[in-house]
């Protein structure tokens, strides 16, 4: 009885890791020139135009300015509708552009009652890591804006691609543990000035706690 | 308990290698998820909130009556842990066990979710206006007398609205019932010093004895007196502290003593006169009642009843004679007997030769405003209650915080005489035993969503009243709060009076800005002493009382103390049992939250089950071995369950754990261990007429069937793997010359 339940269980087990690796097998193999997969949003919200440079279009908007959170905690966070509205309630030249109505009736409420005012936009998330992976924004953005005086711009795009060329973010890097540790492991400049670097923690911990 | 035909050892190989197998399996690639999940920002957010970040709100532990107050931390709108507030002097920034498992009775997957009416045996879903409705339309044609409140221990403003809605009902039948409560100490207190909750100093005593008082464990203000003992262990007051515990079944606060004492059950009084004696002899003055009450009972005479050695009673009346100011505490192991007041009253006696009185034990603060001092429960307002309903006198019935199908002895027949009763309506969050006997059962809030104010029965230094606050949104829209739900009952009858209060949370602003000069308030504005008051989450009052008020009347004496002779050998029932009180699972309220089912408990490591505490001798007399499913049999019913091996127990005695074997309430609960309160006597203390819970009798038998304990071995019991890590000897064997 007890042989027959252990080679049983065994063969449950062997049947559970051949079904998995072969319901990997039907992913894409994501590699860092591969981008993500196109995300649906609500609103398709203009990266390019917000953030692009000002020769194609753009505003150059700080990333920080919307991602306010970033700086501050682990999460980069969403701007909150208010600071979308704050600024398009007096920019009157947009201000009945589809994408702008279209916010504006989250703010205001729906003609048809469907969206109640007040109401946060639903959006995607594009970059979402596993539950077991503890990314900090603060620690990154403190490193390399903070310390090291880097454009903000450039230091979202080592994670988050070049998205102020996008409109709806698409994510670009691979974000696979292999890709996070081949930047910690090469030397980094500890402040702006210096000449000494260091390297990214490699503690397991440090991400996985 | 897990049958025996699959080892351990099998079980861990094999997960050890399937496990392996799906491993390297999934190797090489990323669980990277791009949109599937959807991240929703703040429309309007605070100043001072920011994602990933937590803030901590003030709030008061709900999981049992000792008013500990909490900070919970909240993110993203979700209460996630719960801390001690330090500003409270009860608790000051700690938290017990009991209370860290609040978040799973919030978060709990069987929360009652919309009120539910009975339909035959289903309960049909019904809105909440319909549900007051019902409740009023019920209530008419039904005299005032006919209407009966149950609840658990209540203080606050929810008590104030409770005693409104029934004096607007005409009633005045409001029964406080609690199954695990010290209700014969309170009225032997209030006998011997004046009041029923006078204030311990175990952290000015220099030596306390403790008649099975478990307050480290389960015992009235349990993290309060943790930290009081520890100020007691130091050197602070001239040594280190000494602590005596004597019980006949060994507790938390038992295996922390510096001597246990394993006395025979019941004879708690004998010894406390025994010692009055012994002090006597030894030369203390001893007034002249107490010693005359006290002559009998020599030294020999006590040994012979309470089966504690002459050498250890004389010890014990040298070191409380030595060290003084001492502090002697009567706990639930003395009062739980017929003559359980008599037992209290002697150890009452005892501090009052000792002169604790006002030293130890002193004059507690209390909250000058009589309309929300908490009414703790007992367990005689059950029988009362019962005693009613089996007359047929009860025709509506509230029911509140109390669980009396799960928690009263079968011989009190109460499912029977509840179902005498024609509407029954249970104020619940889960569907547990008695929810289930309802007609209709309306969902409460969880404590982390509701509003309301608690008093603390035992007050640690000055006064203070507890805010209880929500840390989140409700989790359920259909789930209302207790004051809420009385505020809408109370719109019914009294319109014109509570019209001006649109919810309990407007109440209970109006209530606290109203007496905000007695307070602490004086001078602020209202919007600033509310802001104030919600965030400390407690309010301290400074009250000077006058010098006649504010001592103890200290006016314990022998007068009619009787102690029975320790009880006879009874051929039948031969062993005493005794239910215990774990800290986590105290009356099995709580049965639902899985911490406190996989906390293990702290003498034997089991968890997840029920189990028989029996002394080694006292089972190798039975020929049972740890494991054997054993049938314990009362009087009063029977109920089967794993045998523990435990020396910490005196031979005559049995225990069985409180607060499991749930038949409904949820997952958890359910199905998990035997409910020892079914099989207990009714048998009642002389004097207060409430339940004495060791007094039930009974025998052991095997049945044939065996486990395995799923527990994590522990030093008192176990074999610490055949190598003498701690050693043990028994008290006998001390060499008492040469101890404190």
């Amino acid at each position: 009885m007890c042989r027959f339940l252990r080679f049983s269980i065994f063969l449950v087990g062997l049947l559970g890791a051949v079904g998995s690796y072969a319901g990997n097998a039907t992913q894409p193999l994501v590699t860092a020139d591969d981008l993500g997969p196109h995300v649906d949003q609500p609103i398709d919200f203009p990266h390019d135009r917000h953030a692009g440079d000002a020769a194609k279009g753009g505003m150059e908007i700080n990333c920080m300015y919307c991602h306010t959170y970033a700086r501050r905690s682990i999460v980069a966070g969403i701007p909150p509708l208010q600071k979308c509205i704050g600024c398009h309630q007096s920019i009157d030249s947009v201000r009945e552009t589809p994408r702008i109505k279209q916010l504006f009736e989250y703010w205001e409420g729906s003609a048809d009652g469907k969206i109640a005012a007040r109401t946060p936009v639903p959006w995607k998330k594009v970059h979402d890591l596993p539950d077991f992976v503890r990314f900090s924004h603060e620690r990154h953005v403190q490193r390399f804006v903070f310390q090291q005086d880097k454009p903000a711009q450039e230091v979202c795009a080592y994670c988050h691609g070049d998205v102020k060329t996008m409109t709806v973010a698409r994510r670009s890097k691979s974000l696979s543990m292999g890709w996070c540790v081949s930047c910690h492991e090469k030397d980094h400049l500890v402040d702006a000035s210096s000449i000494n670097t260091s390297n990214g923690p490699n503690d397991c911990w440090q991400c996985h706690k | 308990m897990i049958d025996n035909n699959f080892n351990r050892r099998d079980f861990l190989k094999v997960l050890g290698w399937g496990g392996t197998a799906v491993a390297l399996s999934a190797c090489g690639n990323t669980s990277v998820e791009d949109g599937r999940e959807l991240v929703t920002s703040y429309s309007e957010p605070a100043d001072y909130v920011i994602p990933g970040i937590g803030v901590y709100f003030n709030s008061t532990c709900a999981q049992c009556d000792a008013g500990c107050s909490i900070m919970g931390r909240v993110r993203e709108g979700r209460v996630l842990k719960l801390e001690g507030n330090p500003d409270s002097a009860i608790n000051r920034g700690k938290l017990c066990g009991l209370g860290q498992a609040g978040v799973q009775a919030h978060y709990n997957p069987d929360r009652l979710r919309e009120p539910l009416l009975r339909t035959g045996d289903q309960g049909e879903a019904i809105t909440w206006d319909k549900a007051l409705e019902l409740i009023n339309t019920k209530l008419g044609g039904v005299q005032g007398e006919q209407i009966a409140f149950l609840t658990g221990g209540i203080s606050g403003h929810v008590g104030v609205l409770l005693k409104n809605y029934l004096a607007a009902l005409g009633s005045t039948n409001h029964f406080a019932y609690e199954a695990v409560s010290p209700s014969v100490v309170r009225a032997a207190n209030k006998k011997a010093y004046g009041v029923e909750m006078p204030r311990l100093r175990l952290d000015k005593a220099r030596v306390i004895v403790s008649f099975g008082a478990d307050f480290l464990g389960a015992w009235v203000s349990p993290v309060h007196f943790s930290q009081q003992y520890a100020q007691f262990r130091k050197d602070s007051n001239g040594g280190r502290g000494v602590l005596v515990q004597i019980e006949s079944k060994m507790t938390l606060t038992g295996a922390n003593a510096d001597r246990w004492l394993a006395i025979r059950p019941g004879t708690e009084g004998i010894l406390a006169l025994g010692l009055i004696n012994a002090l006597g002899t030894a030369g203390l003055k001893v007034a002249a009642d107490a010693a005359a009450a006290a002559k009998n009972y020599t030294t020999e005479r006590v040994s012979k009843d309470t089966g504690i050695s002459v050498e250890q009673i004389n010890k014990l009346a040298a070191l409380l004679k030595e060290r003084t100011p001492s502090l002697v505490i009567a706990g639930s192991a003395a009062e739980g007997y017929a003559h359980g007041s008599h037992n209290a009253a002697a150890i009452a006696l005892l501090n009052q030769v000792l002169g604790n009185v006002g030293q130890t034990v002193e004059f507690p603060a209390s909250v000058p405003f009589p309309q929300i001092a908490p009414i703790p429960g007992n367990s005689y307002a059950l029988h009362a209650l019962n005693d009613d309903m089996a007359q047929g006198k009860v025709k509506v019935l509230f029911n509140f915080g109390a669980n009396p199908v799960f928690t009263a002895p079968a011989s009190m027949k109460l499912q029977e005489n509840l179902s005498k009763v024609p509407f029954k309506v249970a104020f619940a969050h889960y569907l547990d035993e008695t929810a289930l006997q309802a007609d209709l059962v309306l969902p409460l809030d969880s404590a982390l969503e509701d509003w309301a104010t608690a008093v603390p029965e035992y007050m640690a230094e000055g006064a203070q009243l507890n805010i209880q606050q929500p840390l989140m949104d409700k989790l359920h829209p259909g789930t209302r709060g207790m004051g809420d739900i009385l505020l809408a009952l109370l719109k019914q009858r009294r319109p014109e009076e509570y019209k001006g209060y649109e919810d309990f949370y407007a109440y209970l602003r109006n209530a606290l800005v109203q007496n905000k000069a007695a307070l602490g308030g004086t001078g602020k504005d209202d919007d600033t002493f509310w802001t104030e008051t919600l965030s400390n989450g407690l309010v301290k009052l400074s009250v000077k009382l006058p010098e006649t008020q504010g001592k103890l009347s200290g006016k314990a004496s022998a007068a009619g103390l009787i102690l029975p002779a320790p009880a006879a050998e009874n051929s039948a029932y031969p062993l005493h049992l005794i239910p215990a009180v774990s800290a986590s699972m105290r009356d099995g309220r709580h049965a639902n939250q899985p911490w406190l089912q996989e906390s293990p408990d702290p003498l034997t490591t089991i968890v997840w089950d029920s189990w028989v505490e029996i002394h080694p001798q006292t089972a190798k007399k039975l020929g049972i071995t740890e494991g054997d499913i054993v049938e314990v049999t009362s009087r009063s019913g029977s109920v089967k369950a794993q045998a523990y091996l435990f020396p910490g127990i005196h031979p005559d005695a049995i225990s069985i754990p409180l607060g499991y074997g749930h038949e409904a309430m949820g997952r958890y609960a359910k199905d998990v261990g035997v409910n020892a309160f079914k099989i207990l006597d009714t048998v009642l203390d002389k004097e207060t007429g409430e339940l004495a819970m060791h007094e039930t009798r009974v025998k052991v038998s095997k049945t044939g069937q065996r486990v395995i304990i799923v527990k994590d071995e522990g030093a008192v019991g176990g074999k610490q793997m055949g190598k003498k890590i701690a050693v043990r000897v028994s008290s006998d064997k001390i060499d008492l010359s040469g101890e404190v």
